[in-house]
């Protein structure tokens, strides 16, 4: 089967020769590539060469574009921070209120210089494996937005005691975020990656899940053209499936690697594909021998869910992560599927 | 029947409502201090919430840990003033200790909750921020003599970056007398990175840093008493 094949049939709960599988190898791919992460993150041609490499090393079953949510950020004004061995982060934000935050005109998804990095990244990405790997393009919901461009801090105090502004600012982004889904799907994205932070019980209380988030959830993902996979964003998920089912276009849920899968299968319904749960910064501190046996458990664990597409949870792989251990993990996934056959 | 003062408190901080709880700490200082208010209700109600918190981990929000931090960053504001305004110098009872994110750790939250739990106990506080460099944290710790350092992370890769910090209290003849306190969502995660970077201790919320802190304080002076 080809992966996007093995991928479609996992929606439709079908038979296949093994677990579709998705590795956040985002970052790893500089790696691979031998590319410096200040040009990976800046030349999507240099990204694209890395995931290439991902795929031709381990044949994961989805491709993503950069997981590099802090460019959101970048495109509202927020500064980041490169580093030589992770991700870059955001070490200044662009506003210091939700309501400063309103000034900020809306980046243009058309010609914003890091929103064409990261589409462009999807159309040369999906132009390639067309047919072949389906292309995630990675995003955060409108209520994740926020925290990129003002930080968590002055978030919170808007969502928690300023909620007219909130909705307001809510109201002014969610076209924005829209707009951006829609045009990486337009470039070649089979599905779109969107973690909902801000609308988790973990994160914020009850009011503001049922009085903003969720229906900016609701208003978001329904104008969105193209499948959803709600990642959990380093949030558990598990416990609290109920704030999230029933969103639209929703297909599947990325769980944190904490949740319980079978929790989660519980919580879901039989429909929705299930996506977890390897914790993956934390695999460079395993050996091929106990990522082994970890995979193996979580195997067993979905052992009949026909739905369930093995991935690693949480950040990247980081790039002191050993070959092997990765590996493995492909090993142990393809060695299932020769199991059920 | 007596007004729950700190039941009223402890409501408003699971309602992640900063509003109310400030409105509570008004209508009581009309008949006592701010300074009776850290005492008799901040304290009690923070214990209570931190019982919650240890207790129902899964149960309790971000909001209301850090709704529960703003309020007690509040009340010590309004003593600071109503101090500021007799004219009476602000004392510490604790201390001093050194905070701040790792280096190239750029998310401030949980610190900032620590500062405001540490201050609230009484704890004479250093924060030196975001994206601190190891030499940065210990220069401060000499400068100001603390005994205890608090380093905050969130992720596991800025994490190992507390490693820097164990190495340069070794370098600086400092081990044992100085106490590295970690704490941030990784070192929640897989608590046994605690010992694997370098860390003397952690609590499981900020709300707890202050016992943390005073266990670390002691353990420097009995460990500092015995090389004299």
């Amino acid at each position: 089967m080809k992966s996007l094949e093995r991928v479609f049939a996992t929606v439709g709960g079908q038979p296949k020769d093994r677990p579709a599988f998705v590795l956040n190898l985002s970052l790893y791919g500089s790696k691979l590539a031998g590319i410096p992460l200040q040009t990976y993150y800046t030349d999507s041609k240099a990204y694209v060469e890395g995931q290439i490499a991902v795929r031709e090393v381990f044949g994961p079953d989805l491709l993503l574009s950069p997981f590099l949510v802090p460019a959101i950020g970048e495109a509202f004004g927020s500064e980041v921070t490169a580093y030589k061995h992770q991700v870059p982060n955001i070490r200044r934000f662009s506003a210091a209120s939700a309501l400063d935050a309103m000034k900020i005109p809306l980046p243009d998804v058309d010609s914003h210089p890091r929103l064409m990095y990261l589409r462009e990244t999807i159309r040369i990405l999906s132009a390639r494996y067309q047919g072949e790997v389906p292309v995630v393009g990675v995003l955060v919901s409108p209520v994740d937005i926020p925290p990129l461009v003002i930080g968590v801090e002055a978030w919170l105090d808007a969502l928690l005691s300023e909620p007219d502004t909130a909705r307001a600012l809510m109201d002014r982004w969610t076209p924005f975020c829209v707009d951006l889904a829609n045009a990486m799907l337009g470039d070649g994205a089979t599905l779109i990656a969107a973690t909902a932070n801000f609308a988790n019980p973990t994160i914020v209380p009850p009011r503001v899940i049922q009085g903003i988030a969720r229906p900016v959830l609701e208003a978001a993902f329904s104008s969105m053209k193209g499948p959803i996979i709600l990642h959990h964003g380093g949030a558990l998920l598990s416990p609290h499936l109920e704030t999230y089912l029933g969103l639209p276009n929703v297909a599947a849920y990325f769980v944190d690697a904490r949740d319980s899968l079978a929790e989660a299968r519980r919580g879901l319904g039989e429909a929705p594909v299930l996506i977890g749960n390897l914790h993956a910064p934390s695999l460079e501190s395993e050996t091929p021998e106990s990522v082994r046996s970890q995979c193996e458990a979580i195997l067993v664990d979905r052992a009949g869910d026909s739905r369930f597409l093995f991935g690693t949870s949480g950040a990247d792989v980081s790039l002191a992560t050993s070959p092997e251990v990765i590996q493995t993990i492909v090993d142990t996934i393809c060695l299932a599927g020769i199991g059920a056959s | 029947m007596s007004r729950d003062w700190s039941g009223e408190l402890v409501s408003c901080i699971r309602g992640a409502d900063r509003v109310a709880a400030n409105a509570i700490l008004t209508d009581w200082a009309e008949t006592r201090t701010y300074e009776e208010a850290v005492t008799h209700l901040l304290t009690p109600a923070l214990e209570h919430f931190g019982k919650l918190w240890a207790d129902k981990g899964g149960e309790t929000s971000l909001a209301q840990g850090y709704v529960a931090a703003k309020v007690a960053e509040d009340l010590i504001g309004r003593v600071l003033a109503a101090r500021e305004a007799e004219g009476r110098t602000v004392e510490t009872k604790l201390g001093p200790v050194v905070v701040g994110n790792v280096e190239e750790d750029y998310h401030p939250l949980g610190r900032k909750m620590l500062v405001a739990f540490l201050r609230s106990a009484g704890w004479e506080v250093h924060d030196l921020g975001v994206d601190v460099p190891p030499e940065v944290f210990l220069d401060k710790v000499q400068e100001v003599d603390a005994r205890v350092v608090g380093a905050s992370a969130m992720m596991f890769s800025t994490a190992k970056n507390v490693v820097g910090i164990r190495q340069e209290i070794e370098r600086r003849g400092l081990t044992g007398r100085v106490q590295l306190a970690v704490g941030g969502a990784v070192f929640k995660l897989r608590p046994e990175l605690v010992q694997e970077f370098g860390g003397d201790g952690t609590a499981p919320s900020a709300l707890h840093a202050p016992a943390l802190f005073e266990e670390l304080w002691q353990r420097s002076l009995s460990l500092d008493s015995v090389t004299k």
